[in-house]
């Protein structure tokens, strides 16, 4: 949130409202209406002074009304702009807060404001809301106080929440001793809702885990579900690493009421154990509701104002959910994240980022290359002359702390020229103050006691930099956030503590080195390894934004497993395959990028913004690229001696199978005869503990798809299964679809597989069904065995050795972080797409690949590639070659090179280095200084921290 | 470890009036998560003991034994090691290899004969203002209760503060 808050060319608008929207893609004109704040948000300093004074005192929204809040108010602590703002329903003007107010933000005479701008592009990510659990009368929320909401609970656990960590009953504030989560509320069937909300299922594990770790005193937790669906990168093992801890017992069955427990608060559950079969009576201290996606509201209307069509829920629709997440009804207009449908934070991140990287198409002459101007810098050497600005912060800091002692002590610590104070040091007239103070007094360094550095140091350093003044000869001392503010009750120790961290400060000061940011070349092109979908899309969205795009493939055609022959048409809209793949092939073609069929990459050397790639093939060219888009894709898993597969020959691969869909679908035959009964076994490849854990994501809808055509031209099929997972966009929709046409659906335990019978040919295939409890022969004409996904072999091994990027435990690529940055890997300027990160389906693909051309992007923009000069340096002469720094380097910054025949040294490549240090202080011999945090100033503060003589 | 700093240890004489006395701790603290958690205590002005100094480094991976060592050495009562969750590191390895650190850190500090709750791991996230003032008073308090720390009387008068 900070960083967008601060970007140079993201404005942000809160309280505002689209009113209309007229014109064409690349040109709208949006008409904006911002609703009054009566706060100014460039004057507010977020100091507090004005919720001191507010006498109004109401329940937070945030934390759903269990913790109370003022009239004027910040919606959460970390919420972005860092501006108060006024509560126009509860406010009853008595203009106290106006009368603390320091700065003068407060302003009654804010009014309505409509604004109109004009944009290239809309984004649409308006999220969703929760079900409204009222809806559902039979589990009684609303009616019964201790059954509550998921998102009550997430508050309850949040440390800094309603209760600040503690799970406790809302009717008596004890901790539950039992606690039981009903999945699924609002979704699946429920409330009218067919789909699933994708998200819940881990939330409940997740929860379940977190209550175990801090509430010893909780006993019992169960969650209700219907079908476990962990079908996220490593949300399998996340869910088994639950079940071995027993944090949870899990019960599939949904209740069909909840009522109190006559004469207390607890509550009592009626359901089903559909695996058991029998009826229970479930007794619960806390029922804690898993509450669904629901569209948000207002976003019909938002739909309408924009000219986008939504679906029979309300999201808002996608133009082809089989192949773009992104993509709306109308052209220049993108949706992402939940606004469309739930979805899981992984996958927000990469369709916003997707979002992001289509809209780019629509604004093109509008990017701009940020350049700093050439100042002079000044000279800063010479023995240290310090300069010490304490802030005031109005009464924030000077309402606790004593500040006119603590500028003549600070005036009193040896090698300070000049101590003083100022009201409020990041407003214009106190950082006009720093750059006299520096020209007055020749300074060569400034502390400023203030706030957190982690918001203000950029501002400060801003100020330095303007003037040619070093920015890392700067020092920022925490008084406020972690002074002031927390040590009122005890003035003098905080006035103690004031003392020292300015001490500490100037210590630090002191030992500062003058830091030059540095520049590398970058090398404005794209390497696409692989021509998938993914490598189909990545290429196309970085090519048409004007890179020189270089698209290899080693095989003769484009396309991967979408073209013919492995595809024929594509869920939940039945769309064919051959259409879409003309018209992603149509973009590439338009776009501008360079394919190269039948060519493979030989080596890749160099890094970030000039990489060296070998081509070979039927091209043998040196490409030099800035960025390398990874979209090789994955194997399908083939089960040789599973299932018969290999020795009989009517078991065969949902691929296969896919394969004999092509021909008219009523001339389809097995040995030479048309099948009566066809029989689907999942999960084959997939959830194994003894192979891959994880979910393949795709085999559950595919299945599905192809069923619903054998069974819409008469032919019985049967689907074994271990919990239908049916998650992306109009999925579920297709297994109802599917059920209505006869589809049988036959759930099994995931340790009692099915078998299949038949000496030289598949006559039947035995299962022991979960919800019958008797196993089950079902004859069979076919078997089809949908089969999961697997690292690509030799290709991710080989593009492993040659990246240096890291694998996950299952063998794919692995992201750099599964929710923050899904398509970055650890080696800067190295992007994965598609299912080289792990199994997914096209769509989810498709949105990963149109954000790993994003973020390729983000970086190409530039002429050059900034080095951070606060990064990990090697002094050659100490070190001695053990190589101990390149070992634990996740990013690959250190490498040893050979300086002489035998003798090795380490280096740091600064454009790799992201500056946390480690290496430093891993080093045996003290040879890698950690640049801003070095051994040196680190000690200086320590000694400062801990005087042993009574001098300074 | 030097003779002279055993020979310090020897010279301690436990202080008589436990009841004035306040403990001098020092908290390594990592810029992403566990200093910013301590910012959002502040954010939402949760009290807690003042006697801890932070040292700010970018990761808890940059906080090798000689720091904590020094900080003792200088007659530091109580050392706090903080970092991000696992999983939470914004270098992603950091704090992995934090706690390898902290476990060859525990084994000298134990050498040296200090006591076992003088040093502390903890991880703190951001969002976990409550948690941090939790952690310092909690850490204070025990550090109270095992009294000044072996090189204390190193340490110039008891901090009060005069330059």
């Amino acid at each position: 949130m900070m960083d967008v808050g601060r970007h140079p060319q993201v404005e942000v608008m809160t309280m505002t409202e689209v009113i209309s929207c007229e014109g064409e893609p690349g040109n709208y004109k949006v008409q904006l209406r911002k609703k009054p704040r009566y706060v100014h948000e460039d004057i507010c300093v977020a100091c507090g002074l004005c919720v001191d004074a507010c006498p109004e005192v109401i329940g937070n929204r945030f934390d759903l009304g269990l913790k109370a809040r003022k009239a004027i108010y910040r919606p959460f602590p970390q919420s972005v702009p860092a501006a108060y703002v006024i509560d126009d329903e509860y406010c009853r003007q008595c203009w106290r807060c106006v009368k603390a107010c320091d700065v003068d933000a407060i302003d009654f005479d804010m009014k309505e404001e409509e604004i109109e701008i004009d944009v290239g592009a809309i984004i649409v990510a308006i999220g969703f809301d929760e079900f409204d659990a009222g809806k559902l009368g039979n589990y009684g929320f609303g009616r019964f106080q201790n059954v509550i909401t998921s998102l009550e609970l997430e508050r309850m656990l949040n440390a800094s929440g309603s209760t600040n960590g503690h799970v406790v009953r809302p009717s008596d504030h004890k901790t539950p001793k039992n606690i039981t989560f009903v999945q699924c509320v609002g979704a699946r069937g429920e409330g009218g809702r067919h789909y699933c909300s994708r998200f819940c299922c881990m939330n409940a594990v997740k929860d379940s885990m977190l209550i175990r770790q801090h509430d010893p005193q909780v006993e019992e937790i169960t969650i209700l579900y219907s079908d476990l669906r962990a079908f996220g990168k490593g949300f399998d093992d996340f869910v088994e690493r639950s079940k071995s801890e027993n944090s949870a017992t899990y019960l599939r069955g949904r209740p069909a009421k909840i009522d109190l427990v006559p004469g207390t608060d607890s509550l009592e559950l009626f359901v089903e154990n559909t695996t058991s079969r029998e009826q229970l009576r479930l007794k619960a201290d806390l029922v804690v509701l898993s509450l669904a996606a629901a569209p948000r509201k207002g976003a019909v209307e938002l739909a309408e104002i924009l000219g986008i069509d939504t679906d029979t829920y309300g999201f808002i629709s996608r133009k082809d959910p089989a192949v773009s997440a992104v993509e709306t009804s109308r052209e220049g207009v993108f949706v992402c994240g939940s606004a469309s449908g739930p979805e899981v934070i992984p996958d927000c991140v990469a369709q916003a980022s997707a979002a992001a990287s289509r809209s780019q198409l629509f604004l093109n002459e509008h990017r701009i290359d940020v350049k700093k101007a050439d100042i002079e810098q000044l000279d800063l050497s010479g023995p240290p002359r310090i300069g010490v600005v304490v802030c005031h912060c109005g009464i924030n800091i000077a309402g606790v702390l004593d500040v006119d002692e603590l500028v003549e002590y600070s005036s009193e610590i040896p090698d300070v020229v000049i101590a003083t104070g100022h009201q409020f040091t990041c407003s214009g007239t106190g950082q006009d103050a720093i750059v006299e103070l520096i020209k007055e007094h020749n300074l060569n360094r400034i502390v400023v006691a203030a706030c957190t550095p982690r918001t203000h140091e950029p501002v400060f350093r801003d100020t330095c930099s303007q003037i040619g003044f070093n920015p890392y000869m700067f020092e920022m001392v925490n008084i406020r956030d972690q002074c002031s503010w927390v040590h009122s009750k005890s003035r003098k120790d905080a006035q103690v503590k004031a003392r020292d961290l300015i001490r500490m400060g100037v210590a630090r000061a002191r030992n500062l080195n003058p830091l030059y940011e540095g520049e590398a070349p970058m090398q404005r092109a794209a390497l696409v390894i692989g021509g998938g979908i993914a490598g189909i899309e990545s290429a196309t969205d970085l090519a048409a934004q004007g890179f020189e795009v270089t698209l290899v493939e080693k095989e003769a055609r484009l396309g991967g497993r979408l073209d013919i022959p492995f595809l024929k048409c594509m869920y939940p809209n039945m769309r064919p395959a051959s259409e879409v793949m003309d018209e992603k092939l149509d973009r590439l073609k338009n776009s501008g990028a360079r394919v190269l069929l039948e060519t493979d990459v030989d080596g890749i050397s160099g890094y970030v913004g000039n990489f060296e790639a070998k081509l070979s093939g039927k091209s043998n060219d040196v490409l030099h690229i800035g960025a390398i888009i990874l979209a090789i894709g994955a194997d399908l898993y083939v089960p040789v001696g599973e299932y018969g597969y290999g020795k009989l020959d009517n078991v065969i691969t949902s691929e296969q199978f896919e394969n004999l869909l092509m021909m008219d679908i009523s001339d389809l035959q097995v040995d030479g005869k048309r099948p009566i009964n066809v029989t689907f076994i999942q999960c084959v490849g997939s959830r194994d503990p003894n192979g891959f854990t994880g979910c393949s994501r795709y085999c559950c809808p595919t299945a599905i798809k192809q069923a619903i055509q054998l069974a819409e031209i008469g032919i019985n099929v049967t689907i074994l299964h271990r919990g239908i997972r049916t998650v992306s966009a109009g999925a579920e929709e297709m297994y109802r679809k599917a059920r209505g046409l006869g589809v049988l659906f036959i759930r099994h335990s995931e340790t009692d597989t099915p078998s299949v019978i038949g000496d030289e040919k598949a006559t039947a295939v035995r299962c022991k069904d979960d919800l019958l409890g008797k196993t089950l022969e079902i004859p069979t004409d076919l078997v089809v065995l949908s089969v999961g996904m697997r690292p690509r072999q030799p290709e991710t091994h080989k593009f492993h050795d040659m990246l240096k990027t890291s694998l996950g435990l299952d063998g794919f690529f692995l992201e750099l972080h599964p929710e923050l940055a899904p398509v970055e890997t650890a080696v800067e300027g190295v992007f994965i797409a598609g299912t080289v990160q792990g199994p997914k389906d096209i769509v989810d693909s498709v949105a990963q690949a149109s954000a790993a051309a994003a973020k390729a992007a983000t970086l190409l923009a530039h002429d050059n590639v900034r080095l951070d000069p606060a990064v990990s340096v090697v002094d050659e002469e100490k070190c001695r070659g053990c190589g101990k720094c390149a070992e634990i380097c996740l990013f690959k910054a250190p490498s040893l090179h050979e300086v002489s025949p035998g003798v090795f040294t380490a280096r740091i490549n600064a454009s790799m280095c992201k500056g946390c240090g480690t290496c430093a202080s891993w080093c045996p011999s003290g040879a890698i200084s950690a640049m801003h945090f070095t051994d040196a100033q680190i000690n200086a503060m320590i000694d400062a921290a801990l005087p042993v003589e009574a001098k300074l | 470890m030097t003779s002279e700093q055993v020979k310090t240890k020897d010279a301690v004489t436990p202080r008589k009036s436990k009841r004035r006395w306040t403990p001098n701790i020092i908290v390594f603290a990592c810029n992403w998560c566990s200093y910013a958690g301590a910012d959002t205590a502040g954010v939402t002005r949760i009290e807690h003991q003042p006697h801890f100094r932070i040292i700010r480094v970018m990761c808890s991976g940059r906080i090798q034994p000689a720091f904590v060592l020094k900080a003792f050495e200088r007659g530091a009562d109580g050392v706090l090691v903080s970092g991000c969750h696992f999983g939470d590191c914004h270098y992603i390895f950091g704090n992995e290899r934090a706690v390898e650190q902290f476990e060859r850190t525990q084994r000298m500090v134990k050498l040296l004969g200090i006591e076992d709750g003088r040093l502390r791991l903890e991880w703190i996230s951001a969002a976990e203002g409550a948690r941090f003032a939790e952690v310092i008073n909690e850490f204070t308090d025990q550090i109270r209760d095992l009294g000044p720390g072996p090189f204390s009387s190193r340490r110039a008068g008891s901090n009060n503060g005069k330059p």
